[in-house]
Parts: C-alpha cells; sequence; structure tokens
C-alpha cells in the first residue's frame, strides 16, 4: 500500500436496522461527516465490487476489520459482513466506514462496511439481507473466512449471486479436501474461485518462472532430474501442495510411484520416458512453504525464503557460474493475498490444473 | 539466440501477470556520477531488483570521469537510493544488488576507457552468462553523445559480445535543439546504431497517467464515437509549473519552454491523444500511429498569430515573492528565452480537420499542473435557454496527468427546484482515491522495457524530425522578431496575448 495513503479512522458499531435504503442514507452521513470541508459536489463514490465476506464467531469480524482497512484502498467496493452469531437474536445490523487520505491529493475517502450478525436458525434471513444489500452492477465476491464450507447454509444461498469465490484451503483440515469443493463448485455450477493459498504462492511461481525464461535454462527442464519442495508443519502445507500440482501440471508429469513419508510424501513423474523424482516434505518447527530445490543434469536452481526478513534468496548453479540475488516477497496476510486475488484474474485455469494434478498425486 | 537469451515457451509463464522478464545483460550507464544517475536510474534499478523484475545474470557498469573505484560507486549509489528510492533500502537485498554494480572511470572522449570497458563486460559475460546482451544508458550531456556513440563503435562494442546479444542505446532527451542539430545527432548515433537499437527517452510518457491515455480511449468503448471533429470543438494540452529554473539557468537559456517541453511532451501527449486506434500493441504500431498524426499537422505559417512567447518577471507564487527570470542564477540580464509558449496547431485530417489544438507551458504559473481538456460542442438545440436557463456550458472532459491524476468530466444537471435551470457539475475520477497504490517510477518502466525490447514509449526518429520540422520554423521566426517575446508576472497565469490566441478563435484556456 502506499506510503502517503493513511488510515484516519475506523468508523464502527452504529447499530442499525437492516433496510437497504436506510443503510445508503446512513453511508452517505458518514461520508459527509467524516469528510466535514473536503466533502464537495464533485465527490464520486467509486464501488467496483461487492465483497461478501461469510465466517462465524468475533474472529471473523477481526479478519473482515483487518481486510477492509486495506483492500478498498485499492478496490473500492463494499464489504458486507455475515456471520453466525449466537447472540444475535433475529438479524441485526451495523455499518461502518475505514476512511483515508488518498494518495498524494488530501482527498478523503470512505469504504462502506456492512456486519449482519444472524442466530443460529436465520441462514437464509441473513443471506437474503445479504443480497438486499449487494450493489448492483458489479461483481460479488464471496470470501470464506473461516472454513471452506461451500455447503454451508448461507453460502449456498449466495452462491447464485457469486461471480467468484475466495477460499483459503490453508485453513482447511485436510487441503485436499478443500481442492475437492471447490472443483465441485467451478465444475458442477461454473462459479469461478480462488483459492488464497494458491495465491500466496504468486510470488514463489514469479521467481520459479523466471529461472527458466532463459533459452539454456529451458533446454534443461527435459533434463529434469528432481523438484524439492519443504514446507509445512508436520506434514506438507496446501501452498507446498499445490506448488507440487503446479510442476506436475504444468511440465505435463503424470504421477507415478507415490510413497508416503513421516513429513510428507515423494513420487516419481514421467512424461513417458523419463522420471523426475519429486518430494514433498515438511519441517516440525516452520509453517508454509519455504524452500525449492529444483535440479536438473547441468544445473541446480535454490530459492529460500528468509523467515527473519521475508525476503527470497535465489541461487543459481551451473557448470561455469553461479548467480545469486536477494529479492522482496511481499506480505501474504489475508488482506494483502485478497488484494492481489482481486488483481489476478487470468490463471485460474492453471490453479484448477495444479489442484487437480495435486488430487490426483494423493490418490 | 545465444545461450543467455529467453525463450517464448515457459510453461511456467502461463498464466503469469508478466509474460517474461529480462534477458541476462549488463546495463552500462554513461555519466554515472550524475544526477539523473543517482535520482533516478539507479534507485528505478534497484526497485526492480526488488521487485523480482530483473534476471539472474544482470549487471550495472557505471562509467565516468570521476576517478571512482568500484565500492566508491556502491557507496555513492547506496546514498542515492536510500535518499531517492521508492521502496526503502533493505541492507540484504541491496548487498546482492550491489555485488553487480561495476565501475569504469574514463573520459568520454578516451579510447583506453572504452577497452577498459569491453574487457569488463567480457569478463560480466563469462561470470553471468548474460550472452553478451548490453544496454548503454546515455546519462549524460548531449554533447557526449556522438563522442560516446563513436567511441563504443570503434571499440567493438556494439555487435554483442562473444555471443552476439542484443545491444540497445538509451538516449535522454533533448534530441537536437532545432532540426539541423537533431539530424546531424542522429545520423553520428546511425553511424554506430542502427534505428531500431535507439530508444529515445522521454520520461513523462513513462507515466502511468499518460498511458492512461490510452486506456481510456481505447479500452472503453463510449469515447472513441465522440472523439472527433463532428463532437470536438477544442482540445487544450496545457503543463503549467509553479517552479523556476531551479538553479538549471545555463541550461534554460540554451532551450527555452518550446525545447524543453513542446518539442517532446506536449507534442507527444498530443499525439497520443490525437492518433488513430491501433489493432494491437505489438511493434511499431502505436509510434506509426503518433507519426501519422505529426505528418497531419499542418505547418504553422502565421507564427505571429498562432504562437505565443513569454517570459516571467517578478511576482509571487503560493504567498511567496519571487525573482523574475533574468535574475536567475545562470540567465542573461537581457535574455530574451522564453519560459511561457503557447501554439494555436490544426491536424488536416479526416478526424481533426478545423478544430483547433491549443498548447501552452510556463514556469512560474500559479499552480503545477498537467492536463488536456477537450471541450465538446454544445447540444445542437439550446432547449433549455428557451426556457429561461444561461447559456449552457459546453461539456468538457479533462485528463489530468498530474498532479492528482484522474479524469473529470463537466456536464449540465436540473438545479432542484420549479425552474429548469440548468448548472454545470463535475464527475471526477481520481486516481489516489481509487488505487491507492504507488505507481511505478517512470523511469522504473522505461528501462523495464528497453531491456525487453519494448520500443512503444520511447521515440522514434520520424517523431523527433517531425516535431523539428514543425517548430525550427517557429524558432526562427521568434529569432527573427516575429511574436515578440511578452512579460508575464510570475504567479498569474501568463501574457494577455496568450488569451487572445483563444479568444480570437473564441474559445478561453480551460481555467486548471
Amino acid at each position: 500500500m502506499a506510503q502517503d495513503v493513511t488510515a484516519l479512522e475506523k468508523i464502527t458499531g452504529k447499530e442499525i436496522a437492516v433496510d437497504p435504503a436506510g443503510i445508503e442514507d446512513a453511508f452517505l452521513r458518514i461520508w459527509r461527516e467524516t469528510a466535514g470541508d473536503a466533502y464537495d459536489a464533485s465527490t464520486v463514490r467509486l464501488r467496483v465490487l461487492n465483497l461478501v465476506a461469510v465466517g462465524s464467531g468475533p474472529a471473523a469480524g477481526d479478519s473482515f476489520d483487518r481486510v477492509m482497512a486495506v483492500v478498498p484502498q485499492r478496490h473500492p467496493c463494499r464489504g458486507i459482513l455475515a456471520v453466525a452469531d449466537t447472540a444475535a437474536s433475529g438479524v441485526e445490523a451495523s455499518i461502518g466506514a475505514h476512511c483515508w487520505n488518498a494518495a498524494g491529493t488530501g482527498r478523503h475517502v470512505c469504504s462502506e462496511e456492512v456486519s449482519l450478525r444472524g442466530a443460529p436458525g436465520q441462514a437464509r434471513a441473513l443471506a437474503s439481507a445479504v443480497l438486499a444489500l449487494l450493489v448492483p452492477e458489479v461483481p460479488v465476491e464471496i470470501w470464506l473466512i473461516d472454513n471452506v464450507d461451500l455447503d454451508g447454509a448461507v453460502v449456498a444461498e449466495l452462491l447464485a449471486s457469486a461471480d467468484r469465490v475466495l477460499l483459503d484451503s490453508a485453513r482447511s483440515a485436510n487441503p485436499a479436501d478443500a481442492y475437492r469443493a471447490a472443483l465441485a463448485v467451478s465444475d458442477e455450477r461454473g462459479i469461478a474461485f480462488c483459492d488464497l493459498a494458491w495465491q500466496r504462492l504468486a510470488g514463489w511461481r514469479a521467481l520459479i518462472a523466471q529461472l527458466f525464461d532463459r533459452t539454456d535454462a529451458m533446454a534443461e527442464l527435459p533434463r529434469l532430474q528432481s523438484i524439492e519442495i519443504v514446507g509445512g508443519d508436520g506434514r506438507p502445507s496446501s501452498d507446498a501442495l499445490l506448488l507440487a500440482g503446479w510442476f506436475a501440471s504444468r511440465l505435463r508429469l503424470q504421477p507415478a510411484d507415490v510413497s508416503a513419508r513421516v513429513d510428507g510424501f515423494g513420487a516419481t513423474l514421467y512424461d513417458g520416458t523419463r522420471g523426475t523424482r519429486l518430494a514433498v516434505t515438511s519441517d516440525v518447527q516452520r509453517a508454509p512453504l519455504r524452500e525449492v530445490r529444483i535440479r536438473t543434469e547441468r544445473a541446480s536452481f535454490f530459492i529460500q525464503l528468509h523467515e527473519d526478513s521475508g525476503h527470497m534468496h535465489v541461487r543459481e548453479e551451473w557448470p561455469d557460474r553461479q548467480t545469486r540475488r536477494t529479492v522482496a516477497m511481499e506480505p501474504i496476510d489475508d488482506a494483502a493475498v485478497i488484494l492481489d486475488a482481486l488483481d489476478d484474474r487470468d490463471g485460474a485455469s492453471v490453479e484448477i490444473d495444479s489442484m487437480r494434478a495435486i488430487l490426483a498425486l494423493s490418490t | 539466440m545465444t545461450s543467455g537469451a529467453t525463450g517464448s515457451s515457459n510453461p511456467f509463464r502461463t498464466g503469469q501477470r508478466l509474460s517474461r522478464t529480462p534477458d541476462p545483460c549488463a546495463v552500462v550507464v554513461f555519466g554515472a556520477t550524475g544526477d539523473l544517475t543517482a535520482r533516478k536510474l539507479i534507485p528505478a534499478l534497484y526497485n526492480l531488483a526488488r521487485g523480482r523484475l530483473l534476471p539472474a545474470g544482470l549487471s550495472i557498469v557505471g562509467f565516468a570521469r570521476r576517478d571512482w573505484t568500484d565500492e566508491q560507486f556502491r557507496a555513492a549509489m547506496k546514498e542515492a537510493v536510500a535518499k531517492f528510492s521508492r521502496e526503502p533500502l533493505q541492507e540484504d537485498i541491496w548487498d546482492a544488488f550491489a555485488h553487480e554494480l561495476h565501475y569504469v572511470s574514463s573520459d568520454f572522449a578516451a579510447a583506453d576507457g572504452y577497452g577498459r570497458l569491453r574487457d569488463r563486460l567480457l569478463k560480466q559475460d563469462q561470470q553471468h552468462g548474460a550472452g553478451g546482451n548490453r544496454l548503454f544508458y546515455l546519462a549524460t550531456p548531449p554533447t557526449a553523445y556522438a563522442a560516446i556513440a563513436q567511441r563504443l563503435g570503434e571499440a567493438g562494442l556494439v555487435k554483442g559480445g562473444t555471443d552476439g546479444g542484443w545491444i540497445r542505446l538509451v538516449v535522454e532527451k533533448p534530441f537536437g535543439r532545432d532540426l539541423a542539430t537533431a539530424r546531424e545527432l542522429n545520423q553520428n548515433l546511425g553511424l554506430v546504431f542502427r534505428e531500431r537499437q535507439i530508444y529515445r527517452i522521454d520520461h513523462n510518457l513513462g507515466k502511468e497517467t499518460v498511458q492512461n491515455i490510452l486506456v481510456f480511449r481505447f479500452g472503453n468503448g463510449i469515447f472513441e464515437p465522440i472523439w472527433n471533429r463532428r463532437y470536438v470543438d477544442n482540445v487544450q494540452v496545457s503543463v503549467a509549473e509553479t517552479v523556476g529554473v531551479e538553479g538549471r539557468g545555463g541550461y534554460y537559456e540554451e532551450a527555452g519552454a518550446l525545447r524543453d517541453m513542446v518539442q517532446n511532451h506536449l507534442l507527444q501527449v498530443l499525439s497520443l491523444v490525437t492518433m488513430e486506434p491501433v489493432a494491437s500493441f505489438r511493434g511499431d504500431a502505436v509510434r506509426d500511429e503518433k507519426a501519422k498524426v505529426f505528418q497531419a499537422i499542418v505547418p504553422i505559417a502565421d507564427v505571429a498569430r498562432q504562437t505565443v512567447r513569454a517570459q516571467y518577471a517578478a511576482g509571487a507564487i503560493l504567498g511567496q515573492d519571487v525573482p523574475g527570470y533574468r535574475q536567475e542564477e545562470g540567465v542573461a540580464k537581457d535574455s530574451v528565452t522564453e519560459t511561457y509558449a503557447a501554439l494555436k496547431l490544426q491536424i488536416e485530417n479526416w478526424r481533426w480537420a478545423d478544430v483547433p489544438f491549443y498548447l501552452r507551458v510556463g514556469k512560474r504559473l500559479p499552480k503545477r499542473a498537467t492536463e488536456i481538456a477537450i471541450t465538446f460542442k454544445t447540444a445542437p438545440l439550446q432547449l433549455f435557454r428557451q426556457m429561461g436557463s444561461e447559456n449552457p456550458t459546453p461539456n468538457l472532459l479533462v485528463l489530468r496527468i498530474q498532479p492528482d491524476e484522474g479524469i473529470s468530466l463537466r456536464f449540465g444537471a436540473k438545479v432542484p427546484g420549479t425552474r429548469s435551470d440548468v448548472r454545470p457539475v463535475n464527475m471526477d475520477f481520481r486516481y489516489g482515491s481509487s488505487f491507492g497504490v504507488e505507481a511505478p517510477e517512470a523511469y522504473e518502466r522505461l528501462l523495464l522495457d528497453a531491456m525487453l525490447g519494448d520500443s512503444t514509449l520511447f521515440t522514434r526518429w520520424d517523431g523527433v524530425e517531425l516535431a523539428w520540422e514543425l517548430l525550427t520554423p517557429v524558432l526562427d521566426a521568434w529569432r527573427s522578431g516575429a511574436s515578440p517575446l511578452q512579460s508575464y508576472d510570475a504567479g498569474s497565469w501568463g501574457p494577455d496575448a496568450a488569451r487572445a490566441l483563444t479568444e480570437r478563435d473564441g474559445h478561453e484556456w480551460h481555467r486548471m
């Protein structure tokens, strides 16, 4: 986020009836009150999407709040949180906003946030309130905050209006289940999805692609000997699995000889004539993806995440040369990853192929 | 294709935002101890490296007269990055980046320096597998361009390395000071480099909002149908600066507003606003269309009526008293250099015939702004005037390049009440309010494009030549006394004669 974009304030807690017209009026008042003298007739509310977050419990509200403090600065949107809350009676609503000074302009800009809490058994009412509050004619992104439960009552009601579902297989006890659920929604209902675990891999994938931009490195791909991926806390993390699937699908290799290990699994990937050894392992002490090692007949490539700095160390070893460099890795908290997902709509088929490949490996 | 060159079928690129990264190469910066290198070039390269946009095997070689070692160069550049970089300097990233920074000390005209440069580059090729790919960047005074090009040729440095890689030359403006000197410069460069190897940089074209002109025009369906003489009344391109010459009096005395801004920046922006749509952004498509616009600009026949030149006198800017131009350091007391220029142009083609285009640029104006203002013709029937409303204000579309980048559209709306009063209102889109992300520096984009071999945002020779063909007669006429030099107070919007330029046609300058 730009350094001169500063969040000024969070305006919270205005309880309000679940009435779309009343909520619209209340938002307008918020803008005027907070903008003060900066508000003038030329101000336009820009909303390029609806971000509907579905979750349960107070933690979901905190996650939503953190994301809405950041995302609207790049993707002006209406954020709607639909949360199951045992303390709620019926469906309750509150509105809020994050306001900030826009980059370089001194302009006062506010997001629009509606929090809807529904008592257990109120799923349909909660979903209907969400639907009534959607800004028309702009995409609807549904973000599953807690877990990948696409059969949940609220989500099921909302899917018909969704353009895309944002889920996070890393939050799933078994990432493979999340992949299957996401693929089913895509295959059976034609709704696009984006796995935030996949999105966290963007920097890794870009670096790996860059390694093979060179013709001499490309020429090594048919001579690939091994790929080692390290990531996970006791068992491979979802991002490590997705990266393995990405390698297999992009290289069009078929798995064979899959063998489980205490800390992960190994397999041989074939293209009909040759085999490439794949190992996906975890490290008890470290959770996310942290290292990739690729070896070919002539060259070795290493990418390692330096945990303290968050930077990536990249090393290439060739018979006649060795190169090293250090590059920045963007933050991968939920807000940053969702921002990235909203920016990136081009890689969906690659993501799907990667998921299918890792499911083929795991079976 | 060399061993270090990039391929086009990298399976890992599918679905990625970038289609490729540049080939490994050596970037050689001539004038490496100068201001441009410290403020812009090295910080831009550092940010590109930090952001994973540069390949492994990239090295940077500074070339300048100062007797520095590699270590001294690295230390100076580290200080520069810490001071001027868009992203903060981070030690581990800097250390890896600095490892590939090298320095060759030499006079630009001394042959032996180029021999040492060649040896250094060959060594880099061997160490990094850069395949002889080289980007030469002339961050020097233009007077050194020809000598550097000649020496590079003599040293065999434009043939690629041992593997025959690509060679490109980036040249900073000004590209000559009139048609004759521009041709001479081009001939000198052409003795050593082919046109497709020469990248003439105008950093203004690397700005996001300049690039957005094409997105706005060709990425939306609603504007292009009205983007022509049938609907457009007049177009204005304005560059207003509050600053004076800022210690560059010596340079500005030789340049003036017409050479400094109109010949390149304003005409380039004008061409983006008026060019025909391209079928793709491949190859030379955009530059071909821009050249057609330059060819269609009618030569300025009546310099006295179609141009205004002026110089600022003492005045006040933002509440501060400021001296007149002739009191600035490095400026002659009897200087006739213009700090303000305004022109009226006509583009005689099917789309724009009879639409006047007004260009103005000035220093020490009341506010800093670069804008394109497109005024549309009024509705054919003044329906609401018959009902008592005042004369309608024409629709106005303003593309703001800087600051407060954005787009606004003025249209008429009914004032609430029983009468049919119409009042102009603005619909405003502001980049800062909508994309709270920092745009990359123009130099980052342009350096990356040069390394990738994408010359779309660079100026081609025919564009330079056509611009000088248009403006050299103006310079000649001004020198012989046509359109006498006017004066304007610092802090004002320019001389009365500039107002007359538009009022003569029944127009007025857009209020910025």
